[in-house]
C-alpha cells in the first residue's frame, strides 16, 4: 500500500509539472494579448508596444515561463494585468463561493447516489428499478441550463419563492442559504443520476460475484453482507466517478454560475480570459488543475484500499 | 435481444428520428437566413411556432439549428474515437510495455486538464468558430476513449483467439483490426452513444453562454439563450429547441443502452458488469 502510494504521488507531481506547462502554452496560443485589449482601436501602436514591454509581454516564452514557474514555486502567482491586485486575492474570492457550491453539493450527492444505486441495483428489474432508472436516464439527458431556465422560471418567477440570482448578495452570500437551493438543485439532478447508476451498476457486479454467492452459502446475514462485502466493492466505479464529479463541480459549473451570476471560479476565469489576464487565467487553471490531480490522487488511493485486489495490470 | 430491450431501442430510435431529420433536411427546406418578417414574440399569426425576439419562424429556426448544433458534436465524437481507437488499440495490441507507456501516459496527463479553460480559450479566442470548437470538443475526449478502448482491448489482445492468430502466424493488422477492433466495437459504441449526448450538451452550453456562434445564428443553443427573458411570453421559442436536444440525447443514451452486450446469456442480472464499462 505504501509503496503504490508513494508511486502515485509521484505520478501526480509529474502530472502538475507537465500541466503547468500546458496551461502556459495554452494561455500563449490566446490570440491577442492585454495590452492591445486594454487599448483597443483608440491607442496607437507605439503605445501599444510601450504597455506590452511595461507588462513584460515582449520577452520570450521560455523566459517568462521560468519566470513564472519560479514565483510558483515560491508561493508568488503574479499581479493580475488588468486590476493590478495580486492573483492570489481574485482567487481566493473566486474559490470560496464555488467550494461552497461544491461541499454543499457534495454532501448532499453522496447519501442520495448511495441509497438511490444500491436500492435500484438491489432490486434490479423490479418496477421501483425500471421506474428510477427511467427518470434517471431522462434527468441526464436534460441539458442543465434547460433545466436551470425551467426551475428560474418556475420558482423564482411564478411562485417567487427562491432568488434567481446571486446579484446583490456580494460578500454576504454565505448568509444567505436560500440562495444556494437552485443553483445545488441544478448541479445534484445531473451528478445524482451519474453516480448511482455507477453505483447500481457496481452493486450487480458484487450482487453476482463468486464471494457474494459463498458468502450468502455461508449464512451471513443480509445487513452485514451488503455493508461489509457488497458496498466496498459497489463504491470502487463511484468513487473514481465521485472523484470526476468533485472535479467537475469545482471547474466545470460555467453553466449555473452563469445564470445564477455567482461570483465563482469558472466566472473569473471566462472573465480573465476575455481580458487576456494571463496571469490571473494561469493561476486559475492551474490551481484548478491540481485540485482535479489531487482528487483523482485521493479516488485511487480510496479505491485501492476499498478493493486491495485491483492491481495494474501488465 | 429480448422484448424490453427491443422496446428500449425502438423508443431510442423514434425519438431520435425528429431531431435527426430536422439536422439532415431542415437546411434544405429553409431559407439561409431565416427572414425577421413577424413581430417579435408573436403566437400564431401564420407562424406554428410563432416568432422569436427578432421576428423570426421559431419552426425554420428549430430546422436550421440542429446541422450545427448536433453536426459540431458528431464531428468531434467521431475524431475523439477515430484519435482515441488508435491510440488505445495500438497501446492494448503492444507486446512492449514501454510503448504502452509512451501511448498512454502523455494521454493520462492531460486528463485533469479542466476542460472549462479548453472551451473558453476556444470560444473567446477564435470567436467560437465551429471548427475550433468541435476539435476542442474531439481533444477533451480524446483521453477518455483512449483509456476505455485499451482497457476493453486488453482482454481480447491477450486471450486465446488473438495468441491462436497470431501462432498461426496472421498479420500483427489483421489481429488487431480483424479480432481486437471487432470485439471492443460493443463497448466503443455504448461509449460513443453516452459521449455524443454529452458533447452535444457542451457545445450546446458553449453556445448558449456566448463563448460559440453569434447570437443571431439559429442553433438551438443560441436560441434557447436569445428567447429566455420571453419565456412566459412566447415559451415555444425556449421549449421548441430545448426539447429537440432533450430528445436526442435521450433517444441516444437509450440507443447506447441497447447496444451494450448482455454477456453470458444470464440476461438482466449480468447488465452491471457491462454498464462499468459505460464512462
Amino acid at each position: 500500500m505504501l509503496r503504490y502510494a508513494l508511486r502515485r504521488g509521484g505520478w501526480t507531481v509529474v502530472q502538475l509539472a507537465v500541466l503547468s506547462v500546458v496551461v502556459f502554452l495554452l494561455t500563449d496560443l490566446l490570440p491577442g494579448d492585454a495590452a492591445t485589449v486594454d487599448f483597443n482601436e483608440q491607442a496607437g501602436l507605439d503605445q501599444v508596444a510601450q504597455l506590452r514591454e511595461q507588462m513584460g509581454l515582449d520577452r520570450p516564452a521560455a523566459e517568462r515561463f521560468a519566470d513564472w514557474a519560479h514565483g510558483l514555486l515560491t508561493g508568488d502567482l503574479g499581479t493580475s494585468l488588468v486590476g493590478g491586485g495580486p492573483v492570489s486575492g481574485v482567487l481566493a474570492r473566486s474559490v470560496t463561493a464555488t467550494a461552497a457550491l461544491a461541499a454543499v453539493t457534495l454532501l448532499l450527492l453522496v447519501p442520495l447516489a448511495v441509497v438511490i444505486g444500491l436500492v435500484t441495483g438491489l432490486r434490479a428489474g423490479s418496477r421501483t428499478d425500471r421506474v428510477v432508472s427511467a427518470v434517471t436516464l431522462t434527468l441526464t439527458s436534460v441539458p442543465d441550463f434547460v433545466l436551470a431556465l425551467l426551475l428560474v422560471a418556475l420558482f423564482s418567477l411564478r411562485l417567487g419563492w427562491l432568488p434567481s440570482t446571486w446579484v446583490g448578495a456580494d460578500d454576504l452570500w454565505w448568509q444567505r442559504p436560500e440562495l444556494f437551493v437552485l443553483p445545488v438543485a441544478v448541479l445534484l439532478a445531473r451528478t445524482v443520476c451519474v453516480l448511482s447508476r455507477q453505483i447500481r451498476a457496481g452493486t450487480l457486479t458484487s450482487l453476482n460475484a463468486g464471494y457474494t454467492v459463498q458468502a450468502r452459502r455461508l449464512g451471513v446475514p443480509p445487513v452485514r453482507l451488503v455493508l461489509r462485502h457488497l458496498l466496498p466493492n459497489a463504491a470502487v466505479p463511484g468513487v473514481q466517478e465521485l472523484a470526476r464529479t468533485g472535479d467537475h463541480l469545482l471547474g466545470g459549473v460555467l453553466v449555473v454560475e452563469a445564470v445564477f451570476a455567482v461570483p465563482g471560479t469558472a466566472t473569473a476565469l471566462v472573465e480573465a480570459v476575455q481580458n487576456r489576464d494571463v496571469p490571473t487565467v494561469q493561476a486559475l487553471t492551474l490551481t484548478l488543475a491540481a485540485v482535479a490531480c489531487l482528487l483523482n490522487l485521493a479516488a485511487d488511493l480510496v479505491s485501492r484500499r476499498l478493493a486491495p485486489r485491483t492491481e495494474v495490470l501488465r | 435481444m429480448s422484448g424490453r430491450r427491443y422496446r428500449r431501442t425502438a423508443t431510442g430510435a423514434l425519438l431520435l428520428a425528429p431531431p435527426c431529420a430536422a439536422a439532415l433536411i431542415g437546411p434544405f427546406v429553409t431559407d439561409s437566413p431565416i427572414p425577421s418578417e413577424g413581430m417579435p414574440y408573436a403566437r400564431g399569426d401564420g407562424h406554428v411556432l410563432g416568432t422569436d425576439a427578432l421576428g423570426r419562424d421559431v419552426l425554420a429556426l428549430v430546422l436550421r439549428g440542429g446541422a450545427s448544433a448536433l453536426g459540431v458534436a458528431c464531428a468531434a465524437v467521431a475524431l475523439a474515437f477515430v484519435v482515441g481507437a488508435a491510440i488505445g488499440l495500438t497501446a492494448a495490441a503492444s507486446r512492449s510495455r514501454w510503448l504502452d507507456d509512451l501511448l498512454m501516459r502523455p494521454v493520462e496527463l492531460l486528463l485533469p486538464l479542466p476542460s472549462l479553460l479548453v472551451i473558453s480559450v476556444v470560444g473567446v479566442g477564435w470567436r467560437g468558430h465551429p471548427v475550433a470548437v468541435a476539435l476542442a470538443v474531439a481533444a477533451l475526449n480524446v483521453p477518455a476513449v483512449a483509456r476505455l478502448l485499451r482497457a476493453a482491448a486488453m482482454d481480447a489482445a491477450g486471450g486465446p483467439v488473438a495468441e491462436a492468430m497470431r501462432l498461426q502466424g496472421e498479420s500483427a493488422a489483421r489481429v488487431l483490426i480483424g479480432h481486437v477492433g471487432r470485439a471492443v466495437l460493443p463497448v466503443a459504441a455504448a461509449d460513443a452513444g453516452t459521449r455524443l449526448g454529452s458533447a452535444v450538451f457542451t457545445v450546446a452550453a458553449a453556445n448558449f453562454l456566448g463563448l460559440g456562434l453569434d447570437p443571431t445564428s439559429p442553433d438551438w443553443g443560441v436560441v434557447i439563450a436569445a428567447s429566455r427573458e420571453a419565456l412566459f411570453v412566447q415559451p415555444w421559442a425556449v421549449c421548441a429547441p430545448a426539447l429537440m436536444l432533450v430528445m436526442f440525447t435521450v433517444g441516444v443514451n437509450l440507443l447506447a443502452d441497447g447496444l451494450l452486450p448482455r454477456g453470458d446469456g444470464r440476461g438482466e442480472t449480468t447488465r452491471g458488469k457491462e454498464q462499468a464499462w459505460n464512462r
